[in-house]
């Protein structure tokens, strides 16, 4: 398409200040007064706390203050209220707030931890939503009753189930009387960690005149802002969140979590700010953790290959807290149906209580767990029909006119995923494979994807713009920037919509809920739509208020005037113009008289009817979905059962590429970060909730040497609701992995595997289990 | 009493108390407020805290101050002069190899070890030294193209010298 700026590799704003170490990050800032807190965790995941004893920490040299959760009377959430900031008279998970230390320094706030002692009654843990979901289990949240939540949710109160989610498109599981043949199979994608460089922290500071004053690596500044005035009964106007550099987010420094925590703290010393940042430990421990998806899943087929209907069940082991989990268990649950027409559906997602972290956003948001059943379910629904992969996928894409699970209708706009597949699949499969040699087997494999994303009724983003007398451009938005580069993105979108070149616009750096524009969260892939949308909107308001003031000055119509980004002008003469600099602050006439008003303007844009489900569970609640298609090309070593990732493809329709580097760079970070999940990443609990490996040298995220060498490309059919055409593309690269490699595994070796992180250790002993059978 | 450490910091003589466990990333951030070295994990296994001690890149994390006695320590912030970057942090800026930016400064400072000693490292080289860093957004690839760059650059300004 013909744009000016749209298209283009644009050097991010923030380059600079992050080279040469001036971004500010959490852990930088430091405010006169400051206290540092530290936080002591439970020995069990699930007891009663019997007595708590702070006298001996009390009197070690700096503390200030000891505090435990005895006097919290309240719970907080924005879905489920279920969460409270520090145990009150039981722990749920082994990383649980139990008691704070408030120091002088961290080092005197760590050595006095040690001196708390606590006793505990310990209860029954239970990690898998199974375990939960059985009769004789005991209750982790005996009071779900009388857990606010939202309207839309269903919890069973006298269990575990924090959530049942049923959809039924058609006749549901009746719909498999139409099938030929049925292929059914349970896939788990085990808990993980976000594991972003840098550790979740946060400063609070309850100031003397009443106000609440929050620093955070968050990406929600004004859903901490709601919560605590909430919590703490003061206006939301008098809580300001400030949001500084976030080193990654990934998921999981969405929803608020340890904010609470940290401001239960500072609570008890009003006037002093108290700073807590988490250690990698507590980051894997004390935050939120990723995926517990078990997906059961049932397809029929018609003998020629036509899907008929899809059973898919969630089992969601959601952790101590369901109120970040619970949307991703219903997105798991929808979703996957992966890129796929199914007539009949039947649909039903637990979000189950278990004795690990909460589970929270990880990069992808239910998709690539549920995903993965769908797309190792299609190879071997492939193999079952007798018929090619492709050509089964080929007849049974979502694509124009076809109807999604949510009874979605979707359009030309929404993106070609045929096109997608085949480009993919020709650039992976169209080769001669190696064959099997002594030391390696050799395979190929494909996965198709999508991703809506999980939206709320009021997710709005906004803008607002202020032009100076000199034609550039100030803006602010409420999106995190946590490495996603939106910064880059609002300067292209803003230039080509205002037309100035992108140099003339300055992007805000920190979020700050009393000076940035409200946005719920910068989440689901949304900001270069949504946040775009708002720009463009932003724009043409501000040209309005341009032209209205020229129209003043030039005696004459609005609708006769026109703006080129440098001067609003006559159509009928050009010539009779005013420059848009010498509109900014209004009009000046030349007695000094000023006319019109100044030069800025403010505007939000929703995902336009987004609706929540029916009684069916059904509704417009993705509204905007991307397509595309992943394959890899791997080796087994047969001696150790190493899996090297050889090349990686991937292809979405993103409607329109807004920066190439950016957007490849998103892509090669997400194949990495999802491999990582496929081959190594799993946080590991023994039976008594413990976490096995919450440091980075046990839980092992890629290195540059388990980079693959990456073939990315875009298709471009313009959508409908984004800026310039332009759709979400920020999760949607984690998606294909694990099932292209799962189904490369199978191309290679004959051997068909249901869960990951495929280690050596499980392909080697997979191997010798071949051997076995061959024998 | 306990002991001073002497070092220079960024071409500055500087002196520290020594205490038990007092890291160098301790002293860098805390007592002379350079924050730009980051704390990413527990235990040296990020790189986010790498800096320069006479002219080698180590992790200031696990690096006790006594260590630093007499050493020329260099951190992130000592590499542009004023508004003018160092060639290695122009061709990061510019490679794509920014995001989150969390990994950005130890990553530089491990490049500045590598490359100012040896310009002409092989790509092996400086593979094998990106490996002691974590980066969890970029998937490594523009941080290679950024190293690479960067290693143009230097070849090109110490031509020109």
């Amino acid at each position: 398409m013909g744009y000016k700026y749209i298209g283009k590799s644009y050097i991010r704003p923030d380059a600079i200040g992050k080279v040469t170490g001036k971004a500010i990050f959490l852990d930088d800032i430091r405010i006169p007064g400051m206290l540092h807190a530290t936080i002591l965790r439970p020995e069990y995941a699930h007891a009663k706390i019997l007595k708590i004893e702070t006298g001996e920490a009390e009197a070690c040299p700096g503390v200030v203050k000891v505090v435990t959760g005895a006097s919290c009377h309240y719970h907080y959430g924005d879905n489920i209220r279920d969460l409270v900031p520090m145990a009150v008279d039981k722990v749920r998970y082994i990383g649980e707030p139990v008691a704070a230390v408030i120091a002088d320094t961290p080092k005197h706030a760590k050595a006095a931890l040690e001196k708390i002692h606590v006793t505990y009654q310990p209860l029954p843990v239970y990690i898998d939503a199974r375990q939960a979901m059985s009769q004789d289990a005991v209750l982790i949240h005996e009071n779900l009753g009388d857990y606010w939540h939202l309207p839309t949710l269903d919890p069973v109160p006298g269990t575990n189930i924090a959530n049942r989610y049923h959809l039924k498109k058609g006749r549901g599981g009746e719909g498999f009387g139409e099938a030929d043949v049925i292929v059914e199979g349970e896939f788990d994608y085990p808990f993980g960690s976000c594991a972003a460089l840098e550790p979740h922290g946060a400063i609070v500071w309850f100031k003397e005149d009443k106000t609440i004053e929050v620093w955070s690596s968050s990406i929600c500044p004004f859903i901490i802002r709601d919560d605590l005035a909430l919590s703490y009964g003061v206006p939301a106007a008098d809580v300001r969140v400030h949001i500084p550099d976030i080193g990654g987010c990934f998921g999981y420094k969405s929803d608020i979590t340890v904010e609470q925590t940290i401001a239960w703290i500072a609570s008890f010393v009003p006037g002093s700010p108290v700073k807590w940042v988490a250690t990698r430990q507590e980051d894997f421990t004390s935050t939120l953790i990723a995926h517990g998806i078990r997906t059961h899943m049932k397809i029929g087929a018609k003998k020629d290959g036509r899907l008929v209907a899809i059973q898919s069940t969630i089992y969601h082991s959601t952790g101590a807290y369901a109120d970040t989990g619970v949307n991703i268990s219903i997105a798991a649950t929808h979703n996957s149906t992966g890129p796929y027409e199914f007539p009949h559906c039947e649909m039903t997602g637990y979000t189950v209580y278990t004795n690990t972290p909460a589970v929270g956003a990880y990069r992808g948001y239910g998709h690539q767990e549920a995903q993965l059943a769908t797309e190792r379910m299609m190879d071997m629904l492939a193999r079952k029909l007798g018929m090619d992969k492709f050509e089964l996928r080929a007849m049974n894409y979502l694509g124009e006119g076809k109807i999604n699970a949510l009874g979605e209708r979707m359009y030309k706009y929404n993106g070609d995923i045929q096109t997608c597949a085949r480009e993919v699949q020709a650039d992976v499969f169209g080769k001669e494979l190696p064959k099997e040699d002594e030391q390696f087997f050799y395979g190929r494999g494909f996965a198709a994807v999508m991703k809506s994303p999980k939206g709320a009724p009021f997710s709005t983003k906004s803008c607002f713009m202020k032009m100076n007398t000199d034609g550039s451009v100030n803006i602010n938005m409420g999106g995190a920037e946590v490495g996603q580069g939106l910064r880059t993105i609002i300067r292209q979108v803003a230039a080509e919509a205002l037309m100035i070149p992108p140099e003339k616009i300055r992007v805000y750096n920190e979020l700050d809920t009393q000076f940035s524009p409200y946005e719920w969260q910068t989440i689901g892939s949304m900001f270069t739509m949504q946040g775009g949308r708002a720009i463009i909107r932003t724009a043409d308001k501000l040209i309005k208020v341009l032209k209205e003031t020229a129209a003043q000055a030039l005696k004459t119509d609005v609708d006769y005037l026109e703006y080129d980004g440098q001067f609003i002008y006559l159509r009928s003469d050009p010539a009779m113009r005013i420059a848009v600099g010498d509109l900014a602050r209004g009009y000046i006439t030349g007695d000094g008289i000023t006319i019109g008003d100044y030069a800025q303007a403010a505007a939000d844009a929703r995902l336009p009817r987004y609706a929540n489900p029916d009684k069916n569970g059904q509704g417009s609640t993705g509204v905007t979905y991307t397509f595309g298609a992943q394959a890899v090309e791997l080796r087994i070593e047969k001696k150790s059962g190493k899996i090297f990732v050889d090349r990686f493809s991937s292809m979405f329709d993103v409607g329109q590429v807004v920066n190439p580097l950016q957007i490849r760079g998103s892509v090669l970070g997400g194949v990495t970060m999802a491999i990582g999940a496929a081959l190594h990443e799993e946080l590991l609990f023994d039976d008594e909730g413990h976490i096995l490996n919450p440091q980075l040298f046990k839980y092992h995220i890629p290195t540059i040497k388990d980079a693959p060498e990456q073939k990315i490309e875009f298709l471009e059919t313009p959508d409908m609701i984004g800026p310039f055409g332009a759709r979400g593309i920020g999760e949607h690269s984690v998606i294909g992995a694990a099932p292209a490699i799962l189904n490369a595994i199978h191309d290679a070796t004959g051997i068909d595997f249901y869960a990951i992180p495929i280690t050596p250790e499980k392909m080697k002993q997979a191997l010798e289990g071949m051997k076995e059978v061959a024998a | 009493m306990s002991e001073m450490i002497q070092f220079t910091l960024n071409g500055a003589e500087r002196s520290v108390a020594a205490e038990p466990d007092l890291m160098l990333i301790d002293v860098i951030r805390d007592v002379f407020n350079l924050t730009g070295t980051k704390h990413g994990c527990d235990n040296a296994t990020c790189g986010t805290c790498t800096v320069v001690v006479n002219g080698k890149a180590v992790k200031s994390c696990n690096f006790p101050i006594e260590k630093a006695a007499n050493a020329e320590v260099m951190t992130i912030e000592y590499l542009a002069k004023g508004t003018v970057l160092h060639p290695i942090q122009k061709a990061i800026a510019e490679s794509g190899a920014v995001q989150c930016g969390f990994c950005t400064p130890g990553i530089v400072m491990e490049l500045y070890g590598l490359l100012e000693n040896k310009a002409d490292a092989s790509e092996a080289e400086i593979t094998n030294v990106l490996s002691k860093h974590l980066c969890r957004c970029t998937g490594y690839e523009p941080i290679r193209n950024g190293a690479l760059m960067a290693q143009k650059l230097m070849q090109a300004r110490a031509a020109a010298k």
